[in-house]
C-alpha cells in the first residue's frame, strides 16, 4: 500500500500542476481563441528572475517572488498586446507560429541576462514532511494540491456565478455578440492574459520549487499540459483539468511499473492511442464553420 | 542562394495564352541559373566555406520538405529536425553494420515514413493545432529513445558516423561532399518545384487557405495533409542522412525542438510556400550562426532568430521572397506605367 | 464542346425529403421537402435567413440533417460527407466567395479539376506521363471556363488583387469547370453590377446549353430569376412555401406576404 499510495500522492501533485498550468492555457484560448506556445516560458521568468533576485542580488524571498509574478503578467499582457491582437484575420496558425518565436527569444534572452544552468530553488515546504498512513507528504504537496483546487474552484465560481463570468462567457462564445451588448471585451482580453500570467508564475515557481530553475525546465511541463488540453478539449472546464490530473497519475504509475524511464514514450502512446480511437466529434473543438 | 531556379513557384500551371516555347525557356533559365550558383562554391570558395556550402545542401532538402507541410498545406510541426535526427540515427545505425549509401537512403526513407505514418494517421484527421502537439511529444519520444539507447546510438554523447564513399569519392572530403549532396538537393528541388503545378499541390494549398473549398471540389483533406506530412518527413530524412555524411557527427541537441524551432524560422524568413524561400531559408540556418561566431557573438543568433521569427511572421507573411516579388512588381509597375501609354 | 441541349437524358433529379436541419434549439430548415427537376435551372428564393443557405448545405454535405433524405437520381446521399457527394457530381458555391487567397485565378479554378480522374499521389509527385495527360486536360478545362467567363486576361493575377465582382466569378469558375451534374450557386450575382448580373445569367445559360446539368440558384432578383430559371421555389422561416415556375410562384399571395412583404416592403 504504502509504496502505491506514493506513487499517488507524487501522480496528483504533478497532475494538479498541470492541471492549473492547463487553467491558464484554456482561459486564454477561450477568450482569444489563440494559444500561447511561449506560455511556459513566462512561468520560466517569474521563477528564474526570483531565483535572480534573491539569490544573486539579495532580495528577499518573497520580495523577489512578488517581483517575478509581475514580471509574468507583464510578458504575458505583453505578448497579447504586441503580437496576438495584431494577428490578421483569417490567418489560422500564426498564433503557434508567432508565439513559438516569443518562445525562442524568451528563452534565448534569459539565458544571456542569467545563465543556463540549473539552480536550486527555494524549497517552499519541499523537505518540511509528514507521514500520513504511511505515506510521507511534504508541505510542498499540501500547498500544490490546495492551491491548486482553490484557484481552479475559484475560476469556477467566477465564471459561472458572477456577472462578470456571464461577460467571459459571452465574449468566449461571439466576441462581436458581447461587444454590441455592452461588455467591455477587450478590457476582458487584457484581464484574462493578466490572469494567465499569475498562474503561470505560480505554477512555475512550485515547479522550481520542486525540481529546479533554469531557462528550459518549464518545456516538458508546457508539453503535458497542452496534451491534457488536446485530450481533454481546449473549449471545455473540468474535463481537460481531469484529464490533466489524470495524467500525471498515469505518468507516475507507469514509471512505478516499468521504472523511471517509461514516463516519455508512455504519455506519447497514450496521446496515439487516445487520438486514433476516440471519435472525433469527441476531441474536436467545437468549430463549426458557417458555409 | 541557389534557389533562383524558381522565381515564381506559385504560377502553378501553363498559361493558357503563353504557348509552351515561354514555360520550357522559364524553365531552362532557371536550370541554368541553378547550375551557374551551384558551380559557386567548388570553383570559388576555400575548403572550410564549400564544407559549409554543403551543409546548407542538406538543409535545403529539409526546408523544401517543411515548406510543402507549413507553407503550402499550413500545418505545423514541430518535429521536423527530430525527423532528421531519425535520418541521421538511421544512416549511423545502418552504417555501423557496414552498408553503403543506397541501403542508408532506402533505410531513411523507409523509417521515416514508418515514424511519420505513426504521428500522422492518428493527428491530422483532427485540427492542427493537434499535429504541433504530437509532433512536440514525436520530440520528446526521439530524444528519449536515444538517450536510453546508448549502446545503439551513442546516447547523449553523440556518435561519429562514416563518410559516404562512392568510388573515389569520400564525403569527409568538402568538395565531394559538396558535390555528392548537390544531386539529392536539386532532385529535391525539382520535385518541390513540380509539385506546385499538380494537383497534388494545389490540394495542398486549398487545405491551407479554405478547407471547406477544399471538401467542395472532391478534395480529400485529411488524405492530403498526412500525404504531405510524410514528404516533409522524407525529405527531412534524407536530410539528416546527407548531414551526417558530411558533417561526420551527430548528436541528440543537432535534431531537439530548438532545432526544430529555427528550421521554422528558416521557413518563414525566407518566403513561406516558395521554393526559393526554403533555400534561403537553408542559407540562412547554416550561415547566419557562422556569421555571428565569426563577429564574436554567437549567443545573438538565438535571440535574433526567435523576434525574427515573430516579427516576419507578424508583419512580412511572405518572407523574403514576398519582399521581393513585391519590389520587383512595384518596379514593373513604374515601367508598365510609362509604357502603359501604348 | 458543343453538344447541344439534351439535358433530361445525363443530369439527376435532386430531392429532398422531410428535411430538418437544427443549430441547438434553433430550427433552421423544418421538414423541407422539394425536388428540383432534372436538368433545369432552378431559382432558390426567400428573404434572408430563410434557410436557403442551409438547404444547400444540406444537400451538398456541409451541414448534418437532424432529420430527412437527400436523393439525387436514384442514389441516396444522405449518408455521404461533402467530399463524396462533389465527387459523386453536386458541386457548390459559396455566398461567402471561399478562394485561395494569396493564389493565382488559375490555381483557384484548378482546383475544381479535382473531380475529374486524378493520378495517384505518387505518379502527380514524380511527374509521370499520367500526371501531364491529367494536367493539359486540366488546363484545357480551365481554359474554356474562364474564356466563358470573361477572366483569360487575369488567369496570372493572385485573387486578392482582383475586384470583388471578378473573385465571385472565379468561385462560380471553380464550380464550373469539372462540368459537375449537380450545380448548386448561393447568390453568384451579389455583388455585380446590373451588367455584370445580366453576363452571368447569359453564362449560366450557355454552361447549362452545353454540359446538361441540374442546377439551384439562390438569387433575389425578381427578373434575374425569371430570365433565368424555369423553376422555382420559394422558403421562409425554414419551411417550404411554394414551388412552380416563376410565373406561378412570384403570382403566388403568400410568397409576395413573406417575400415582398418583408424585404421589398422595408426598402420602399
Ligand atoms: N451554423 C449555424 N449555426 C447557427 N445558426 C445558423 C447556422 N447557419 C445558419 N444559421 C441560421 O439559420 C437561419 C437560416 O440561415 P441561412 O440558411 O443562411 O439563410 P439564407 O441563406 O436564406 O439567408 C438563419 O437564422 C441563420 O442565422
Ligand atoms: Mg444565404
Amino acid at each position: 500500500m504504502g509504496d502505491l499510495g506514493q506513487i499517488l500522492v507524487g501522480g496528483i501533485t504533478t497532475g494538479s500542476l498541470y492541471a492549473l498550468f492547463l487553467l491558464g492555457v484554456l482561459i486564454v484560448f477561450q477568450v482569444s481563441k489563440s494559444i500561447n506556445f511561449a506560455y511556459g516560458q513566462v512561468g520560466m521568468i517569474a521563477a528564474f528572475s526570483a531565483w535572480f533576485l534573491y539569490s544573486e542580488q539579495g532580495l528577499p524571498v518573497p520580495l523577489a517572488l512578488g517581483v517575478g509574478v509581475l514580471l509574468a503578467v507583464i510578458v504575458n499582457s505583453a505578448i497579447d498586446y504586441a503580437a496576438i491582437r495584431r494577428i490578421p484575420e483569417g490567418r489560422p496558425g500564426l498564433d503557434l507560429v508567432v508565439t513559438l518565436g516569443i518562445f525562442l527569444l524568451i528563452t534565448a534572452v534569459m539565458q544571456q541576462l542569467i545563465d543556463a544552468n540549473a539552480h536550486t530553488f527555494v524549497s517552499l515546504g519541499a523537505d518540511s514532511r509528514a507521514e500520513l498512513g504511511g505515506v510521507v507528504v511534504s508541505l510542498n504537496d499540501g500547498i500544490v494540491v490546495g492551491l491548486t483546487v482553490t484557484i481552479i474552484v475559484g475560476a469556477y465560481l467566477l465564471l459561472n456565478r458572477t456577472s462578470l463570468g456571464t461577460s467571459l462567457r459571452a465574449s468566449a462564445e461571439d466576441a462581436g455578440i458581447a461587444q454590441a451588448a455592452g461588455v467591455n471585451v477587450r478590457a476582458l482580453r487584457t484581464a484574462t492574459w493578466a490572469a494567465a500570467g499569475v498562474i503561470a508564475a505560480i505554477v512555475a515557481v512550485l515547479v522550481a520549487s520542486r525540481l529546479s530553475v533554469d531557462a528550459f525546465y518549464m518545456t516538458p511541463f508546457l508539453i503535458k499540459a497542452f496534451i491534457a488540453g488536446m485530450i481533454g478539449g481546449l473549449d471545455r472546464f473540468w474535463l481537460p483539468l481531469s484529464v490533466a490530473v489524470a495524467l500525471g497519475v498515469y505518468e507516475s504509475l507507469t514509471v512505478f511499473i516499468l521504472g523511471a524511464s517509461a514516463g516519455t514514450p508512455a504519455v506519447f502512446l497514450l496521446i496515439i492511442v487516445v487520438l486514433a480511437l476516440v471519435p472525433k466529434r469527441f476531441v474536436n473543438e467545437r468549430n463549426e464553420v458557417r458555409a | 542562394m541557389t534557389g533562383a531556379t524558381i522565381t515564381r513557384p506559385r504560377r502553378s500551371a501553363q498559361p493558357p495564352a503563353t504557348g509552351r516555347g515561354a514555360g520550357a525557356r522559364r524553365i531552362l533559365t532557371r536550370v541554368a541559373v541553378f547550375a551557374v550558383i551551384a558551380a559557386v562554391p567548388p570553383l570559388l570558395f576555400d575548403d572550410y566555406w564549400v564544407f559549409m556550402s554543403a551543409q546548407v545542401l542538406a538543409f535545403a532538402v529539409a526546408t523544401l520538405g517543411l515548406d510543402i507541410l507549413y507553407g503550402r498545406t499550413g500545418q505545423m510541426s514541430l518535429a521536423h529536425a527530430s525527423f532528421m535526427g531519425v535520418g541521421a540515427y538511421t544512416t549511423y545505425i545502418v552504417s555501423s553494420y557496414g552498408h553503403g549509401p543506397a541501403i542508408q537512403l532506402g533505410a531513411v526513407v523507409v523509417v521515416a515514413l514508418l515514424a511519420a505514418l505513426v504521428v500522422a494517421v492518428p493527428t491530422l484527421r483532427l485540427s492542427g493545432l493537434r499535429l504541433a502537439l504530437v509532433t512536440l511529444a514525436f520530440g520528446e519520444l526521439l530524444a528519449w529513445v536515444i538517450r536510453e539507447t546508448t549502446d545503439l546510438t551513442g546516447g547523449t554523447q553523440g556518435a561519429s558516423v562514416d563518410p559516404i564513399v562512392i568510388g573515389t569519392w569520400d564525403s569527409s572530403e568538402p568538395l565531394h561532399a559538396y558535390l555528392i549532396a548537390l544531386v539529392p538537393a536539386a532532385i529535391a528541388t525539382l520535385l518541390a518545384a513540380h509539385l506546385g503545378r499538380t494537383q497534388l499541390g494545389r490540394r495542398m494549398l486549398a487545405v491551407r487557405d479554405t478547407e471547406l473549398a477544399a471538401e467542395s471540389v472532391g478534395v480529400a483533406v485529411a488524405r492530403t495533409k498526412i500525404t504531405a506530412f510524410l514528404i516533409s518527413a522524407v525529405y527531412a530524412g534524407i536530410a539528416g542522412w546527407l548531414y551526417a555524411a558530411i558533417v561526420g557527427f551527430i548528436a541528440p541537441p543537432d535534431f531537439d525542438l530548438f532545432a526544430s524551432v529555427y528550421l521554422f524560422v528558416a521557413v518563414v524568413i525566407g518566403g513561406a510556400g516558395t521554393v526559393l524561400g526554403a533555400w534561403l531559408g537553408a542559407a540562412y540556418i547554416v550561415l547566419v550562426p557562422e556569421l555571428f561566431t565569426l563577429a564574436g557573438q554567437p549567443n545573438l543568433y538565438p535571440i535574433v532568430g526567435g523576434a525574427l521569427l515573430a516579427v516576419v511572421a507578424l508583419l512580412v507573411p511572405d518572407g523574403i521572397v514576398g519582399l521581393g516579388r513585391g519590389l520587383w512588381r512595384r518596379v514593373r509597375g513604374a515601367r508598365g506605367g510609362q509604357e502603359g501609354s501604348r | 464542346m458543343s453538344r447541344t441541349a439534351t439535358h433530361n437524358t445525363v443530369a439527376p433529379a435532386v430531392r429532398t425529403e422531410g428535411l430538418t436541419v437544427r443549430y441547438g434549439a434553433f430550427q433552421a430548415l423544418s421538414d423541407v421537402t422539394v425536388s428540383l427537376p432534372a436538368g433545369q435551372i432552378s431559382g432558390l428564393i426567400g428573404p434572408n435567413g430563410a434557410g436557403k443557405t442551409t438547404l444547400l448545405n444540406a444537400i451538398s454535405g456541409f451541414t448534418s440533417i437532424a432529420e430527412g433524405s437527400v436523393h439525387v437520381g436514384h442514389a441516396d446521399l444522405t449518408a455521404l460527407d461533402a467530399r463524396r457527394r462533389a465527387l459523386a457530381g453536386v458541386v457548390r458555391g459559396f455566398q461567402t466567395v471561399r478562394l485561395l487567397d494569396r493564389e493565382s485565378v488559375l490555381t483557384n479554378v484548378l482546383i475544381g479539376t479535382e473531380r475529374l480522374p486524378q493520378p495517384s499521389a505518387l505518379a502527380q509527385f514524380f511527374g509521370l506521363p499520367s500526371q501531364w495527360r491529367a494536367g493539359r486536360r486540366d488546363t484545357a478545362a480551365a481554359a474554356e471556363v474562364l474564356d466563358l467567363l470573361g477572366l483569360t486576361g487575369q488567369a496570372h493575377r493572385r485573387v486578392d488583387e482582383l475586384p470583388f465582382a471578378s473573385r465571385r466569378l472565379v468561385e462560380v469558375a471553380r464550380v464550373l469547370v469539372s462540368s459537375p451534374s449537380v450545380i448548386l450557386l448561393d447568390e453568384p450575382a451579389a455583388g455585380l453590377d446590373q451588367e455584370g448580373r445580366q453576363e452571368l445569367a447569359a453564362v449560366l445559360t450557355r454552361v447549362h446549353h452545353n454540359h446538361p446539368s441540374t442546377m439551384v440558384v439562390v438569387e433575389h432578383d425578381v427578373d434575374l430569376v425569371k430570365s433565368l430559371c424555369s423553376y422555382v421555389i420559394a422558403l421562409d422561416s425554414g419551411a417550404f412555401l411554394r414551388d412552380g415556375t416563376p410565373a406561378e410562384v412570384f403570382g403566388d399571395r403568400q410568397v409576395q406576404l413573406a417575400y415582398f412583404g418583408r424585404a421589398a416592403g422595408a426598402d420602399a
